[in-house]
């Protein structure tokens, strides 16, 4: 359990990452941290006003709807994007001082988690405006989002590291994003999907995450546990896989830059 | 000599790194150009065996290229062997390169916890330290400026502050006592003492043999990646002169 232990003797060093994420994101722009709100918020308007209009029969209370896939979403694609690149850019101290490199991709997907967090308020904000209410269902939120931090931390650790010796992935990343975006349900529901494509849509975790996250706010009810469960143990497998890899590519980092 | 236990073991370490003529870093280029990835093998260091007792200062000697400086980098592990293994027990830091992680836009009071937190420190820890710190480096007034605005002798001082202050049980060194100006290194060298004193184990690479015969206990010569000579002091910096004279 070296990582543990790296990781407490490096909380500091963890903290100032994630704090300089975070605020490094919107320095030294006009509307600072409200790029976070704002973001998402623009992102939604275009999807709450746009889809209805080529759909002919959305959900009800369509903008809930499309935030609660929209906002996991985002923070999903936020650490992958990020992820890819923290290794690079930070080679320059990389190949000057040793502290273990795995501080990095955590602290990417941790920043992305504190902005998660802020974002959510979106949520539970349109969720009253329109009436709906917040459920009692909501203390399952941290739950769910204690599932997609550990999947995105597992992948993060093997394209943080594989980026290293594979430039270019980035650019292939971003393709498969924009594709996957579209393979998960979020401008649409899952049970609009037909039969035929159901099983390729279950074996895509994010729609099972995003799921859960709708049946906590939208639909107001109880989470698929069983689901989410077997997902949670996926997710494990992926992290420690991802770790194992990634502390074998770390070997070579310095010698990359 | 009392017994003391190793701190540093370099077991059968072989290291080489791969010198490309041309190389494919993205996917594209390894599936077009696949006999682009021409490389050459350089072994910088070959089958080095050697311990390090706590409490020794230790020098690396001998003349560029023969691998000094990567022996280093294998002991703080920014880089790794390609065969055998090396051990060290304790905190280790090293001061190879200065200033690693400093944010040129945060005072220097800032970057203190920056670079002390890359060191691996807490924060409890680096405040308690902060004003020795700062102290040592002599800045001043100037350390709550953008460091930035520092001239190259401010900037390193501060770096070097802070890397002697993290209180490590082992010091890795690589040429860097010619920090500042006269007193500032007089200084340095007066504080590498008193932590020879403290008994601290310190490896450095230099080229300067009078410190190496002023501090240190041990001398390693390294030439063309193996141990040439390895023992007293005196002993190995009168041969190494008498060779490269």
């Amino acid at each position: 359990m070296q990582i543990l232990k790296n990781i407490y003797n490096y909380r500091e060093l963890l903290k100032t990452n994630v704090q300089k994420e975070i605020r490094g994101r919107y320095k030294n722009s006009f509307l600072g941290i409200i790029w976070s709100f704002l973001n998402p918020l623009l992102q939604l308007a275009v999807y709450a006003i746009i889809f209805p209009l080529i759909l002919k029969d959305t959900q009800e209370y369509y903008v809930i709807f499309v935030c609660t896939g929209l906002i996991p979403w985002t923070y999903f694609t936020t650490t992958i994007t990020q992820a890819a690149f923290t290794i690079i850019a930070n080679g320059n101290i990389i190949k000057k001082v040793y502290f273990p490199r795995e501080i990095l991709p955590i602290a990417v997907v941790t920043s992305a988690t504190v902005n998660f967090l802020i974002s959510t308020l979106i949520i539970i904000a349109f969720c009253f405006a329109y009436g709906l209410g917040i459920s009692r269902y909501i203390i399952f939120y941290p739950i769910v989002m204690l599932v997609q931090y550990v999947l995105s931390l597992g992948i993060s650790f093997i394209l943080s590291s594989i980026t290293v010796y594979l430039r270019d992935l980035e650019h292939i990343i971003s393709i498969a994003l924009q594709v996957a975006f579209y393979a998960t349900p979020i401008v649409y529901a899952s049970d609009t999907i037909p039969e035929a494509f159901r099983g390729i849509i279950s074996l895509n975790p994010m729609a099972h995450i995003i799921n859960a996250y709708r049946d906590i706010f939208y639909n107001q009810t109880m989470p698929d546990f069983k689901v989410l469960g077997v997902l949670f143990l996926i997710s494990i497998v992926i992290c420690i896989i991802g770790y194992i890899i990634f502390n074998k590519l770390q070997k070579g980092f310095a010698e990359e830059f | 000599m009392e017994k003391q236990e190793n701190v540093i073991e370099v077991d059968g370490v072989t290291k080489r790194f791969n010198i490309y003529y041309d190389k494919a870093n993205t996917i594209k280029e390894k599936l077009l150009f696949f006999k682009r990835n021409k490389k050459e093998k350089h072994t910088v260091l070959e089958n080095i065996n050697l311990n390090i007792k706590k409490g020794e200062v230790v020098a690396l000697i001998g003349t560029n290229g023969s691998g000094k400086s990567t022996l280093l980098k294998l002991m703080t592990k920014i880089i790794y062997p390609n065969e055998g293994k090396i051990i060290t027990k304790g905190k280790l830091t090293s001061l190879l390169e200065l200033g690693a992680g400093f944010h040129p836009d945060f005072s220097g009071r800032e970057n203190i916890y920056f670079n002390a937190s890359i060191f691996g420190l807490t924060r409890r820890e680096i405040d308690e330290r902060i004003n020795q710190i700062i102290e040592f480096s002599e800045l001043g007034e100037f350390i709550d400026n953008p460091v930035r605005t520092y001239s190259s002798g401010m900037y390193m001082r501060l770096a070097f502050s802070v890397a002697i202050n993290v209180n490590a049980e082992i010091l890795l060194i690589d040429e860097i006592l010619s920090v500042g100006d006269q007193h500032f290194q007089d200084k340095c060298f007066e504080k590498m003492k008193s932590l020879k004193e403290e008994g601290k184990t310190m490896v450095f690479v230099t080229h300067s043999m009078y410190s190496v015969k002023q501090l240190c206990t041990r001398a390693i010569w390294l030439y063309n990646g193996h141990i040439k000579m390895d023992g007293n002091t005196e002993e190995v910096v009168e041969a190494y002169l008498k060779e490269t004279a």
